[in-house]
């Protein structure tokens, strides 16, 4: 049985009609007229226990909404909802003792204290035995290297400090889920790589499963291999990343170091996407000439020192699928396999 | 008792955090001692004037206006101030992912508070002493005085509690909050004894809720109420915290809902 499941969810929201302007605001304070606003509309997936999965969209495309029912304090308008057995709006207290957050945005410590006292009160909210907390602190204290600033007041730590101290705090308990919303923003290359790495380690040791929604689309790559796609409330898609990546990842950037400068380089069936001095950035689509044929083509007419291909980027696939919209391509392209 | 263990511990860490800022204390016992002692120039100069009712003696009076800034130190504490702060910051959703009950949350660390605050009294006292004479009943008033201190300390809980939760619909409670606070000072007696209203004005504020609060209790402590009427005036404390409490109950639940329905 799956540990998640929701079928056709659904969330209108209910707002009072806003008129712009002073005496717009005037009148919105008299007016009782309402818009609806519909921020998820029939979502149904599913997952198991210990999957690690990216909810990727767009602001405003129902991923927090979707998150918010999942830890019950949203009430659905419609559709099913199951996390464990449960349904979370109906037991929210019993729900919540299986299920950890971390927002980037906003910190679950307290804010005046010191981290390690953050830590004791969520031991008693959640009346964590003295052995299991003492394990988890010793494992996360040392994952997270807490240790420098575990007495230090919250409000004098950095951002990725609070961040791993948040993240710590979110697993104290032992959640079979975590949700996480956001979890790398505004940190730098290392604190992110810690934080990954963090997420990883967790979930293949204890089998954690997390919901990772982020707009750092690295995050994904590094640790999701399937990913849930929304976009105005709606799923558009539904799988493993290589699969998107495959279907939609139809062009390679071939990257040429030429012996010199050729002023009028050119070459049949690429794109020239850009050169600065002796390097060329060649843009190909690999179902119609593959990377290997190209490669030839180029030496054939110019001296070469070295070569290399890049991947498209996950992020601009998706960027893609956002403007174009998601369709099966089915059998209509071939992929071949890049070769070098 | 592993139900009551949060609640505990919440208490026990807002006690820590107001111990974090001792400039604070420091600056609120100076304002106290500063308050009574301004307190008996004031209540001397009426008296002198012949301004005061029959049945209040100076004495008694200025052992009124101390005991009652006394209590203003623990009862000034608000609690529910959190639901305003975290509405604001958005926190709040955070708060109904923990398994536990919130008013519940919001009371214990207020009462943390509290009693971070009561210890203040004993200090705050000792200098107020330097000023002025307090008279000090004989233990079955102490008594008394105490129980019905606890019943106005909760109604003023409760009080609070109704009055922040307006921020679930509003999110600003500015004036409310202000109104109240107006309210209050000048009906729960907490600045002048309500025996000063005259005729029905009297009667109507002696029995309004806000009378619980300060009022009841004092009249107590300085004798004003005899022991043979000190049951009926509990059993209106009691009844205002019964009917405060379940007001609150009800607020809740439907500002629960409105979370759970439009997002927080």
């Amino acid at each position: 049985m799956p540990l998640i499941e929701t079928r056709d969810l659904r969330k209108v929201f209910r707002t009072i009609k806003r008129t712009p302007g002073a005496l717009g605001a005037l009148r919105t304070l008299f007016s009782r007229e309402t818009v609806e606003r519909v921020a998820v509309e029939d979502v149904t997936m599913s997952l198991e226990a210990g999957e690690l999965v990216g909810y990727i969209g767009p602001n405003g495309a129902g991923k927090s909404t979707t998150i918010k029912m999942l830890t019950g304090i949203l009430v659905p308008t419609s559709g099913e909802i199951r996390v464990d057995g449960r349904v979370p709006y109906r037991e929210r207290k019993r729900n919540a003792r299986n299920i950890g957050v971390v927002f980037g945005q906003r910190s679950q410590l307290y804010w005046d204290l010191p981290l390690i006292e953050s830590f004791s009160l969520l031991r008693a909210i959640y009346g964590i035995s003295a052995e299991r907390y003492r394990t988890n602190l010793a494992e996360f204290t040392e994952l997270l290297e807490l240790g420098d600033f575990l007495s230090t007041p919250v409000r004098q730590l950095s951002l990725g400090q609070r961040m791993r101290g948040d993240f710590a705090a979110a697993m104290l308990h032992d959640p079979r889920i975590v949700y996480l919303d956001e979890p790398t923003i505004g940190l730098d290359v290392v604190a992110k790589e810690a934080i990954r790495q963090f997420i990883a380690r967790v979930n293949a040791e204890r089998g954690t499963t997390f919901i990772l929604t982020t707009h750092d689309l690295a995050d994904v790559e590094r640790l999701c291999r399937r990913i849930v796609l929304i976009d105005k409330g709606r799923l558009i898609y539904d799988g493993e990343i290589e699969r998107i990546k495959e279907e939609y990842g139809t062009h390679r950037t071939l990257v040429v170091e030429l012996c010199e400068e050729y002023p009028g380089f050119s070459i049949e069936g690429a794109e020239l996407e850009g050169r600065t001095g002796d390097i060329v950035r060649l843009r190909f689509d690999r179902r119609t000439i593959s990377a290997d044929q190209l490669i030839r083509r180029v030496t054939e007419s110019y001296c070469v020192n070295d070569v290399s291909i890049e991947e498209p980027e996950l992020e601009s696939i998706i960027r893609r699928i956002y403007v174009e919209g998601y369709t099966e391509p089915g059998a209509a392209s071939a992929p071949q396999p890049a070769s070098v | 008792m592993k139900v009551l263990w949060p609640y505990v511990e919440f208490a026990r860490t807002a006690f820590s955090r107001e111990a974090t800022y001792r400039v604070e204390v420091f600056t609120s016992i100076g304002a106290f001692v500063l308050r009574v002692y301004l307190l008996r120039s004031v209540w001397v100069a009426l008296y002198a004037q012949n301004a005061a009712p029959p049945d209040i003696p100076l004495h008694a009076m200025i052992t009124y206006a101390t005991v009652a800034l006394l209590m203003s130190l623990v009862l000034e504490v608000d609690g529910t101030r959190l639901i305003q702060t975290k509405l604001r910051e958005g926190t709040i959703a955070t708060d109904f992912m923990k398994p536990i009950s919130l008013p519940l949350y919001f009371f214990s660390d207020g009462f943390g508070q509290t009693v971070f605050y009561a210890l203040t009294i004993l200090p705050s006292l000792a200098l107020a002493l330097l000023f002025v004479h307090v008279d000090v009943p004989p233990a079955p008033t102490l008594g008394a005085f105490a129980v019905s201190f606890a019943l106005g300390y909760l109604v003023n809980f409760f009080l609070n509690f109704l009055m922040n939760a307006v921020a679930f619909w509003t999110l600003e409670i500015h004036a409310i909050q202000l109104m109240i606070r107006w309210a209050s000072d000048l009906l729960s007696g907490q600045i002048v004894p309500l025996a000063f209203f005259p005729g029905e004005l009297g009667t109507i504020v002696l029995n309004l809720p806000f009378a619980s609060i300060y009022s009841t209790p004092l009249r107590i402590y300085i004798g004003n109420l005899p022991p043979s009427a000190w049951a009926a005036a509990m059993g209106a404390q009691a009844c205002w915290l019964v009917l405060f409490g379940v007001a609150a109950a009800v607020i809740w639940r439907s500002a629960e809902r409105r979370v759970v329905v439009q997002g927080g």
